[in-house]
């Protein structure tokens, strides 16, 4: 495929374009705050140094991958949920009028109420371990899955289901062939949002008791000045938050192949 | 109202292939109710093609939502194969003047749309379809996306996926209509191929003068609101039929007719939506 790598330097170089700059304020910014806590002689446990906290990174690989597992699979399993339970809400939702009255308030006051005020009482309701966190992730997830999925289901154009009543379809047959494929760039819409809330959603349960995980892991080194330690696992947080957000985005690149292989003309 | 109240209308009528027998459509706006179509009879032979012609707002594209079963009329009654048909949804093809191509199908997926919703597998429905993609020209774009193809190419497909599950009638609904006059002419000398082929029923609506006297045996001129029937055209011009043919002596004739019948049309009558 020789005369086929010409695209791909192309690609690469632009790939590389992109990510450039962003590195560079990165590497800049640490440079400076490098700097400064250098010149200064900031103490530690105030705001540890770049390079410290690159070494806690390391030094404490084994405990942060540990809380990081946790955290990880709380995040996990209560976006699994959320996407079960939004989705199978939003199909109701869009089906029938009478479900739409009757659930749609619940799903928008469910944001309403703060998750900080229900957070403890799940805690004497289902105690601590995995259960409490997994339903305050799902609960600040499921939302955004909902209203967009509902949105995406009722965005069909009237004269393409006209068509398919044309061919004789049945409702349901419109609903598999139609409505359920345009709703799904509306769909991932929402997982995106649902995934950066899943991690936020994951540590305030976590803050609110429990025994491990990185939330946990923040909590217990604060109070021991082991501020680098905070600053670690929120570095592990991050890139675990931006992997599982990518991780959207390349399924739904996957799932929505006619989006992303329209070709798009450039000069050249 | 040539029938009077309470006379039932027959369950079995002559053998054209779609009947309309006085159809009106009343709608409601603002409360108020207003004549859509008015007492519009209609008739397609099999084989045959017919024009339905009118100024926008004839309740052309009305007329053909009723044909396909997408709308009941007020009054009057349908035939197809010569049988009443209350239920049509399904029995004919119908193509708009959109593509409605699904953007998330291939080509090959979505001209087997019909015949998958008929419960055809869709290993037989592509196979099926793939024997016709060169005749359609779409023969190397089968797995190709709708939003690559040109405004031709999407037509074509959209016309396969009409005929795919062959249909007795077609319903074609200003189908050219954002076509460029190049390729407007060369997909009517396709079309009139393909029929020609096919011996089905068409009935097209348009707004082109031109374009219904060069594709259709008859043609139905209709009026503004409300929709009615003002002249059947019979096109006796030789089949098949050549482009050169638009500027011979009958066709300019007949075209000279049909537009002094579709500008001496009447205003619309102050009796309008009272009935």
């Amino acid at each position: 495929m020789a005369p086929r790598a010409a695209p791909y330097i192309g690609r690469l170089r632009r790939l590389i374009g992109s990510w450039v700059p962003a590195a560079l304020i990165v590497l800049v910014l640490l440079g400076l705050w490098e700097g400064y806590v250098r010149l200064w002689a900031v103490p530690k446990w105030l705001l540890p140094a770049p390079s410290v906290i690159a070494m806690t990174l390391v030094v404490s690989r084994k405990l942060l991958l540990d809380h990081t597992l946790v955290t990880f699979v709380e995040v996990v399993v209560g976006f699994g949920l959320s996407l079960l339970c939004g989705v199978l809400l939003a199909c109701g939702i869009a089906a029938s009028r009478t479900l739409e009255r009757a659930l749609y308030p619940f799903v928008i006051a469910s944001q309403m109420v703060p998750i900080i005020a229900i957070a403890p009482l799940l805690l004497i309701w289902v105690g601590y371990g995995l259960t409490p966190k997994v339903i305050v992730v799902a609960l600040t997830a499921f939302f955004p899955i909902v209203v967009n999925m509902v949105d995406g289901l009722q965005s069909v154009d009237p004269d393409v289901v006209n068509l398919l009543r044309t061919m004789g379809a049945s409702r349901w047959q419109i609903f598999v062939k139609v409505q359920v494929p345009t709703s799904l760039p509306f769909l991932f819409s929402g997982l995106r949002v649902a995934m950066a809330v899943s991690v936020i959603g994951a540590i305030i349960g976590e803050w609110m008791g429990s025994s491990q995980g990185l939330g946990y892991l923040m909590i217990r080194s604060k109070p021991q000045f082991l501020t680098e330690r905070v600053f670690a696992a929120i570095v592990v947080l991050s890139v675990m938050g931006v992997a599982l957000f990518v991780l959207v985005g390349v399924i739904e690149q996957l799932a929505i192949p006619w989006r992303h292989n329209a070709p798009r003309q450039r000069s050249l | 109202m040539k029938r009077v109240a309470g006379d039932a209308p027959a369950e079995v009528r002559g053998d054209a292939k779609v009947r309309v027998e006085g159809v009106s459509k009343y709608m409601l706006q603002h409360g108020q109710p207003f004549a859509v179509l008015q007492d519009v009879n209609l008739d397609a032979q099999a084989g045959e093609f017919v024009s339905l012609i009118g100024p926008s707002g004839c309740g052309k594209s009305t007329l053909l939502n009723i044909i396909a079963g997408l709308e009941q009329p007020s009054s009057g009654t349908l035939y197809l194969n010569g049988r009443r048909a209350e239920q049509r949804l399904g029995t004919v093809g119908y193509m708009q003047q959109k593509d409605l191509l699904l953007p998330w199908r291939n080509v090959l997926d979505n001209v087997i749309l019909g015949l998958e919703l008929r419960g055809m597998s869709r290993r037989l429905a592509r196979a099926r379809a793939l024997a016709l993609m060169e005749q359609f020209g779409l023969k190397g774009f089968e797995t190709a996306y709708p939003d690559t193809l040109s405004g031709g190419m999407r037509q074509r497909a959209a016309f396969l996926r009409t005929v795919l599950p062959e249909q007795e009638v077609f319903l074609l609904d200003e189908p050219f209509g954002a076509l460029d006059a190049l390729n407007r002419a060369r997909i009517h000398e396709w079309l009139l191929g393909l029929w020609e082929t096919l011996h089905k029923t068409i009935v097209l609506v348009t707004h082109d003068v031109d374009e219904a006297i060069f594709l259709s045996d008859r043609m139905y001129v209709m009026t503004a609101r409300p929709g009615r029937v003002q002249l059947v055209q019979v096109i006796d011009l030789p089949r098949p039929r050549r482009l050169e043919m638009v500027t011979t002596a009958p066709f300019v004739a007949l075209k000279a007719q049909l537009l002094a019948a579709l500008r001496q049309e009447p205003a619309a009558e102050p009796r309008d939506g009272k009935q």
